[in-house]
């Protein structure tokens, strides 16, 4: 090892270090309190609060979204004029499941179109961001992801806000911040990537990322195990319990029943 | 109160399921029918994915066509001989059926087709139903019970075919063929559209086996518990759709809803039942009419399902 790569590793040494520990009056953090959410028997959704502290100035923007993946709708359209009915398969790549978008103020007043597509952030980004068929034109890709936006939101998997993310004056130029949010019950178990990013002069300055881990537990977990990989089993028990309880139930209408 | 359902992932008020158990357990009870034409769909409306609303329906409906059976069998109004041979039927044209869908998807726009054929059965068979109960409940008064059934052209034909046996319990006599025959009609039908078919084998079998009413209702019940539990079995083996949760919801007020429709049913004549039936019928016409014409909220709906 000669003396320029020594330098080179103390040098990587020392600015890793300067990274992790982050400079003293600024830097971005995010934590996502109640970051593991517990799918009980009795779960009907929950809240999740994104806090952590920015540099004083700089707006925020907040994304909560599953990995990305693909999905598969059916289209409705007119038949013959006037009956509406499944007309197509539409096919869409690169969309997550969940996706909600939280910022200080108006996305397109403080960022960036290029920033925005970069980073994904907004629903026109998505809407570029994503791979559609069968569609003919920009047009029609316009119109079915609207239609889309309006599906995801219909069933709270999709939201947006803003101006609802809290900011306080801290010590010494930091800006504490804090957002409660929803979480539907209709997102499913999975981890879910929660990124804060400070914006400042249309551009994305600093980002921080925390996590969200949903998982199904107790007989929740037990069922839907089952569900999954004894079909055989589960069948059996449900129609089982099914015969049973027709028939309990008819017995006990016979004894209450009287003379008949 | 909120409970998760761990296979439709998602949750439920319970009151819901309850309800709409109780409602359609009624229906079943009174009529014959398994309801999965009401409780599908409302289901669907109230979030569940519309694979898991259909597969959990026909574990529901074992439930509740099993507390049925029993309050009519009690009283002696299942053909169990006739129930048997629409079963064999109703079994095969399940099969054919679908083959039938394969052959039917691949011509491209078999939805319209199917549809539209569903549509034109379901008001046939509820306008006839209609008018001929009508007619009957006011010829009843008149004559008094005296009625020369007349023998049309279609009844001495069927008098004719081979393998002719006596149902005791329905007082009828016919060929084997005949039940096996419309059971399996029925069965590719009910293949096709994702529907069980109560609707059109009540029909059948008051208008063509010539059953009394209510033998018709207990013999259908019957004959839907087996096929619905047939469905149950498939769908949690292959497609891991059933919820155990929501079905156990539905079933508490279903298995009770039957009971009290069986009692209900009872007290109502043969052509009231009928009436009540057919403007059923009609009102479900009706309601899948305007389902096809009406502007939908959302363009995209959930792949899979009916």
């Amino acid at each position: 090892m000669n003396a320029i790569t020594k330098l080179f590793v103390a040098l990587a040494a020392v600015s890793y270090l300067v990274l992790i520990a982050g400079p003293a009056s600024a830097g971005l953090t995010a934590k996502a309190n109640h970051d593991h959410i517990k799918i009980d028997f009795f779960y009907h959704g929950s809240t999740v609060s994104v806090s952590g502290v920015s540099d004083a100035g700089t707006d925020l923007i907040i994304k909560i979204a599953s990995p990305e993946g693909h999905e598969t709708l059916k289209e409705k359209g007119k038949v013959g004029g006037f009956l509406w009915m499944n007309v197509a398969t539409l096919k869409l790549e690169n969309v997550p499941n969940l996706y909600s978008i939280h910022s200080t103020k108006k996305i397109e007043e403080i960022l960036d179109p290029q920033e925005m597509d970069k980073y994904v952030i907004g629903y026109p980004a998505l809407g570029r961001h994503a791979e559609m068929s069968p569609i003919k034109d920009e047009a029609d890709k316009a119109r079915w992801f609207s239609e889309f936006i309006k599906y995801k939101e219909n069933s709270k998997l999709y939201a947006t806000s803003s101006g609802k993310i809290d900011l306080k004056k801290g010590e010494a130029g930091t800006q504490p911040y804090y957002i409660l949010t929803e979480w539907p019950y209709q997102a499913p178990p999975g981890d879910y990537l929660v990124t804060v990013y400070a914006v400042k002069d249309g551009k994305v300055i600093e980002q921080a990322e925390s996590k969200v881990l949903v998982e199904q537990v107790g007989i929740v977990d037990t069922l839907s195990n089952m569900a999954k990989k004894n079909g055989a089993l589960y069948g059996f028990i449900s129609i089982i319990s099914a015969l049973g309880a027709g028939f309990g139930v008819g017995l006990i209408f016979r004894k209450g029943g009287g003379a008949h | 109160m909120y409970l998760y359902l761990p296979v439709a992932l998602t949750s439920i008020n319970i009151i819901i399921p309850i309800g709409l158990g109780l409602a359609v357990g009624l229906l079943s009870g009174l009529f014959g029918v398994g309801g999965g034409f009401l409780m599908t769909p409302l289901l669907i409306m109230f979030g569940i994915p519309s694979t898991v609303a259909a597969a959990t329906d026909s574990n529901q409906i074992v439930a509740a066509s099993t507390s049925g059976t029993y309050a009519h069998w009690r009283v002696g109004n299942v053909d169990f001989k006739m129930g048997l041979y629409l079963l064999i039927g109703g079994f095969a044209g399940g099969l054919l059926g679908v083959q039938a869908i394969k052959v039917l998807k691949a011509t491209g726009n078999a939805d319209f087709a199917i549809k539209m054929t569903y549509v034109l059965l379901l008001g046939t068979v509820g306008t006839y139903m209609f008018f001929e109960s009508l007619s009957s409940m006011r010829k009843k008064k008149v004559e008094e019970e005296a009625r020369p059934e007349k023998e049309s052209g279609f009844a001495k034909l069927l008098a004719r075919l081979p393998l002719q046996t006596h149902f005791a319990k329905s007082g009828v006599t016919h060929s084997l063929l005949l039940p096996v025959i419309f059971g399996g009609f029925v069965g590719v039908l009910g293949a096709i559209m994702g529907v069980g078919g109560g609707f059109l084998m009540v029909p059948i079998m008051v208008y063509i086996l010539r059953m009394p009413m209510h033998v018709v209702v207990g013999t259908s019940l019957f004959q839907i518990l087996f096929n619905c539990i047939e469905v149950t079995f498939l769908q949690a083996y292959t497609n891991h759709s059933v919820d155990f949760v929501l079905a156990v919801l539905l079933l508490l007020g279903s298995t009770v809803g039957a009971q009290v429709g069986a009692v209900f049913g009872r007290k109502l004549k043969g052509e009231q039942l009928k009436v009540i039936l057919a403007g059923i019928v009609l009102a479900v016409t009706v309601k899948i009419i305007f389902d096809l014409t009406l502007s939908p909220s959302l363009l995209l709906a959930q792949a899979g399902g009916h």
